[in-house]
């Protein structure tokens, strides 16, 4: 919104440059985007706040620059020569929907001449940004830019009976508006109307049958109050937006209505050509309900931490057009029809604050009240980042919209589904955050990354009973090198027991023993085989493995891609382990290694099962596994190693070798194998 | 075992025969070091002491008895001193050797390229919103907040009515909030978190709600359709507009450095009043002569004020009795200034040239 300098001082007295009043005003909540000097005229851009339509207008401007200097406030001149019959001779006003229109103003001016403004007039509106048309339409921009009221001028001799009915359309009913569109009417639609049909769109757009001409003698003006929710309609419904229904739909003063219409007819009087005619044809059936606001002394003290004196609170109040009257606990205020956002005495306070200034209210901070709670599951979120980054991955976020094809390939159930897409590639929330990790490691595998390790903690959606449940996951991506390639090792390909440690790593904290894993139920996603999942107590804790080669073709990726997801709610409801220190032996723990021919059947997990429990057994670990030269086809050979070690004194050969000799029996006897020597 | 003597008879006889020690002795100095100028090798050098003084089984230890034993009774002190004196020459003898054999080593090896890298270790990167994110709770925990992050798929009561927008308001469009199909929507907002912690528990109220919100933007440079946005507030008796300002004071100095300054200035937003935008001094330049605050001096950076009586209402606490206050912000915008990033959607692309800058 354009505010000239000089017709703010039209209103009221301004002492300071230009810098200093957009200071001023933008402290004021009037925020000022730019000062400029155009023409020798100084302009102020303002961004006005959609709920200050009382400002969006230079007289409305000014009263806010009265407020903030307490200076009196000049109401612009409507004092005017008038003649001839009465205007209500002339025309008649009906409404016949109060509830849409509350107040139509009618003033009739004869023997108009269409012709240009005058200079100073087109140079206002030009500066404004508003291009000059004739002076009939200009004088509506003009008082639209001065007062803030939207006024509209009809050819009267062009309007049926020369009357105007505010009434609904009619369902058939036609009207074509001045940007030359047909607009179908129906029993919704406002319409100003004369004896016959409609002739405008009620507060947003005239109608081409009844426009100013060069013909144009006789002149009907228009200065109502339609109500805002009529007017936001029908300028959706339409998709027409203009000054009108910008000031209507954010509400204008039904006041402001015959001071606009008496105010262009002392500017026509005054520019003329054309005669005004006595009075206005003012239908106002029913002045809206104002409710008083009550303003608590002790609450502006409650809301905004200081006492300020009365003479302030009244002073700003005044300024502003209110009308206080104080007793003992405060003031009675009659709401304002220019201000009808003010409603409660909370937005008096509001407006008090805001004229004494934000910046003049001292910086304090609260007590803290009570002992601050804790954050649910804050140390379980830490370790669990931490310990991603410690392992290496880049942590990623992704949009949380997938295709529904994609919620089909990846997740389960119905999908939560968008009403209004952005794109048809996001008209679902996820229920699985796969592809979004797949997507992004597209992204870089498209940029010749040859290392790539990504983390994202976000969320799934789904449907629960009646309502969503949105369970957070997080999901792993790697793909190429094992480490960083360099010139000090060898690169390696990262594999399934890259993933699978990285896995059993970010769940050791929570899971006190190794978690179980299947390899049953594993997500049609993955590679068959080439992935597994880690359970515990008959909850999967997390899927692993490799992503299906032809959903990984699919997306243009020529390289295996390893993803994995943890179920964050799941892992994070077990609770962090207490670490329990357990006493360390004094001696060295003693190893056997056990070499093996094992058939591919038997897994290493049903081989230190086998082993089983032993008194003073350590651990079990292969130390090594391979296939082929040398080894039958159907089988691998297993190096085995096993450790025994007692807390306060050494075993002897003797005993280990006992040891060693019950796990050859416990292999050979539950699982048939022999070991080789 | 014992040594021989150059006539080729063992040294303990000639001892005992009353030969003097002293030419013995000499004669073994002698021996040893011919032994030691062949030895320039650390291993060399380990061998020559292990044959002359290894504990057990070395030339000195395993005669030492041997030869005091023989010595006739007058001559075995002197004998026995002889012995140590050689047994200590010899020692420093054999270290010596050591010792040059190590250097001569080192000096023949190349020195190596202290600046070739080391092979990377694995360490990943913070998102840049996570690293704002936890910049800013690590300034609000220490006051006393919770963090929360609540339902990102809202109802229509939460999401705008409970929080005071008239049904009309134009956030309340299609062209603004993405819809489900059964009605319920993507929050616009963190806001209607407040509300389900007011309803849920009981002043005085310290919050922070971060999380993900989503609007019905075409994606560019400066828009996303998901973004991030995190709002603190605190509800309990006695909070005011001046308790706001103290609080985001000491938040943004902590956030963009101790010299900034914030500015409120009036604006309105559907759930508080009375509602500010907080201005903060321009970090970047000291002129307001820069780009960033677009030769203002002042970026707008967050929007706050005192919670509307009537979301207080709403969500079931009395408004004569509880006053509040609430800010919150776009954590990518915030994430954007403090990093120098100059495009939201890097933040949501996962590429990995990007992330690694934040590790
Ligand atoms: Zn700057």
């Amino acid at each position: 919104m354009r505010i000239l300098l000089s017709w703010l001082e039209d209103f009221v007295e301004i002492k300071e440059s230009p810098r200093e009043l957009a200071d001023a005003l933008t402290m004021a909540g009037m925020a000022v985007d730019a000062v400029e000097s155009e023409a020798g005229e100084t302009v102020f851009e303002f961004d006005i706040t959609s709920n200050r339509p009382d400002a969006m207008n230079h007289l409305g401007m000014a009263r806010e620059v009265a407020a903030i200097y307490r200076r009196p406030l000049r109401a612009p001149s409507t004092a005017c020569a008038e003649s001839g019959p009465p205007a209500a001779s002339k025309a008649s006003v009906e409404i016949q929907a109060p509830d849409a229109c509350v107040r139509y103003v009618g003033r009739v001016f004869t023997e108009v001449e269409v012709r240009p403004s005058p200079d100073w007039m087109r140079r206002r509106l030009e500066l404004c940004g508003i291009r000059s048309i004739n002076n009939l339409a200009d004088l509506t921009n003009y008082v639209l830019l001065e007062i803030g009221q939207p006024t509209h001028a009809f050819d009267l001799d062009r309007l049926a009976g020369a009357a105007i009915v505010v009434r609904r359309a009619r369902n058939g009913e036609k009207l074509v508006t001045l940007d030359g569109e047909d607009r179908d009417l129906t029993g919704g639609h406002l319409a100003i109307c004369d004896a016959e049909r409609p002739v405008a769109l009620a507060g947003v757009m005239g109608g081409q049958a009844t426009e100013i001409t060069a013909e144009t003698r006789n002149v009907l003006l228009e200065a109502a109050w339609f109500r805002p929710s009529v007017i936001r309609n029908a300028a959706r419904r339409f998709k027409l937006f203009t000054e009108a229904s910008h000031r209507f739909e954010r509400g204008a003063d039904w006041n402001a209505a015959p001071q606009a219409a008496d105010r262009i007819a002392a500017l026509l009087a005054r520019t003329g050509p054309g005669q005004v005619l006595p009075g206005q044809v003012d239908c106002f059936p029913q002045q809206p309900g104002l409710s008083p606001i009550r303003l608590e002394r002790a609450d502006i003290r409650r809301h905004l931490g200081i006492q300020l004196d009365d003479a302030e609170v009244e002073g700003i109040l005044s300024a502003l057009g209110f009308e206080p009257s104080s007793d003992s606990s405060g003031w009675s205020v009659p709401a304002v029809s220019h201000r009808l956002d003010v409603e409660r005495g909370i937005d008096l306070v509001e407006e008090v604050a805001r004229i004494h200034g934000f910046a003049n209210i001292p910086a304090t901070l609260p007590s803290l009240g009570a002992a601050p709670e804790l954050t649910p599951l804050a140390a379980e979120d830490a370790r669990m980042r931490a310990a991603v980054r410690g392992l290496g991955y880049d942590e990623t976020i992704g949009f949380a919209f997938i295709s529904s094809d994609e919620a089909e390939r990846f997740g389960s159930g119905d999908p939560v589904s968008l009403r209004n897409p952005l794109s048809q590639l996001w008209d679902v929330m996820r229920n699985s955050a796969v592809p979004t990790m797949v997507r992004a490691l597209e992204w870089n595998l498209r940029r010749n990354q040859p290392f790539v390790r990504l983390a994202e903690f976000g969320r799934v959606y789904r449907r629960s009973e009646a309502s969503y449940e949105e369970p957070s996951v997080l999901t792993l991506g790697a793909s190429g090198t094992a480490r960083q390639a360099s010139w000090a090792e060898p690169a390696r390909e990262v594999g399934f027991y890259d993933v699978k440690a990285d896995v059993a790593a970010l769940l050791a904290p929570f899971v006190p023993d190794a978690p179980s894993i299947v390899t049953k139920g594993v997500p049609s996603y993955y590679r068959k085989k080439h992935a597994a999942g880690l359970t515990s107590e008959g909850d999967v804790l997390a899927w692993f493995g490799e992503l299906d080669p032809e959903l990984a073709r699919e997306r243009k990726i020529r390289q295996p891609v390893w993803v994995a997801e943890i179920f964050l709610d799941k892992v994070y409801g077990r609770g962090l382990r207490r670490p329990t220190h357990r006493k360390l032996a004094r001696v060295p723990a003693v190893s056997r290694d056990f070499s093996l021919l094992v058939p591919d059947a038997v897994d290493f997990a049903s081989i230190t099962e086998a082993v089983g429990e032993m008194p003073d057994l350590d651990g079990v670990e292969p130390v090594e596994v391979f296939r082929g030269k040398n080894v039958p086809e159907g089988s691998y050979s297993l190096l085995l190693r096993a450790w025994w070690q007692r807390l306060d004194e050494s075993l002897t050969d003797e005993e280990v070798n006992e040891f060693a000799a019950e796990v050859r029996s416990r292999l050979q006897s539950r699982l048939g194998i022999a070991t080789r020597t | 075992m014992s040594i021989e003597h150059k006539t080729g008879r063992p040294i303990d006889e000639l001892i005992r025969e009353g030969e003097d020690p002293e030419l013995l002795y000499e004669e073994l100095r002698a021996a040893f070091e011919q032994e030691r100028s062949k030895a320039s090798t650390p291993q060399q050098g380990q061998a020559l002491r292990d044959r002359w003084l290894g504990r057990r089984s070395g030339l000195l230890s395993a005669t030492n008895d041997h030869w005091l034993k023989a010595a006739p009774r007058e001559l075995k002190p002197v004998v026995g001193k002889l012995q140590n004196l050689l047994r200590r020459d010899l020692e420093a003898a054999v270290k010596a050797v050591a010792e040059a054999a190590v250097q001569e080593q080192a000096q023949a090896e190349p020195d190596l390229d202290a600046t070739l890298p080391g092979p990377e270790r694995a360490r990943g990167a913070v998102h840049p919103v996570r690293l704002a994110l936890e910049e800013v709770l690590d300034i609000f925990r220490p006051l006393g907040y919770t963090v929360a992050e609540g339902p990102e798929i809202e109802t229509f009561f939460y999401n705008f009515e409970a929080l005071n927008f008239p049904p009309d308001h134009p956030a309340v469009d299609e062209m603004d909030t993405l819809f489900l199909k059964d009605g319920a929507l993507l929050r616009t907002h963190t806001s209607p978190c407040q509300i389900r912690i007011m309803e849920s528990k009981s002043p005085p109220l310290r919050y922070v709600v971060h999380g993900k919100v989503y609007r019905n933007d075409t994606p560019d440079a400066t828009h996303s359709p998901m973004f991030h946005q995190l709002e603190m507030f605190a509800v309990d008796e006695g909070i005011t507009f001046g308790d706001l300002k103290g609080t985001l004071e000491h938040f943004v100095r902590c956030f963009f450095g101790p010299r900034t300054q914030a500015r409120f200035r009036p604006s309105f937003f559907p759930f508080t009043e009375p509602s500010a935008e907080v201005d903060i001094t321009c970090p970047f330049c000291s002129d307001g002569k820069c780009r960033i605050c677009k030769q203002t001096g002042f970026i707008e950076v967050l929007g706050c004020g005192m919670i509307d009586p009537n979301v207080l209402r709403n969500a079931g606490l009395d408004p004569q009795r509880y006053q509040g206050f609430a800010a919150g912000f776009g954590l990518d915008r915030f994430a954007m200034l403090k990093y120098s990033i100059d495009d939201i959607l890097l933040m949501y692309q996962g590429d990995a040239r990007f992330l690694r800058q934040f590790r």
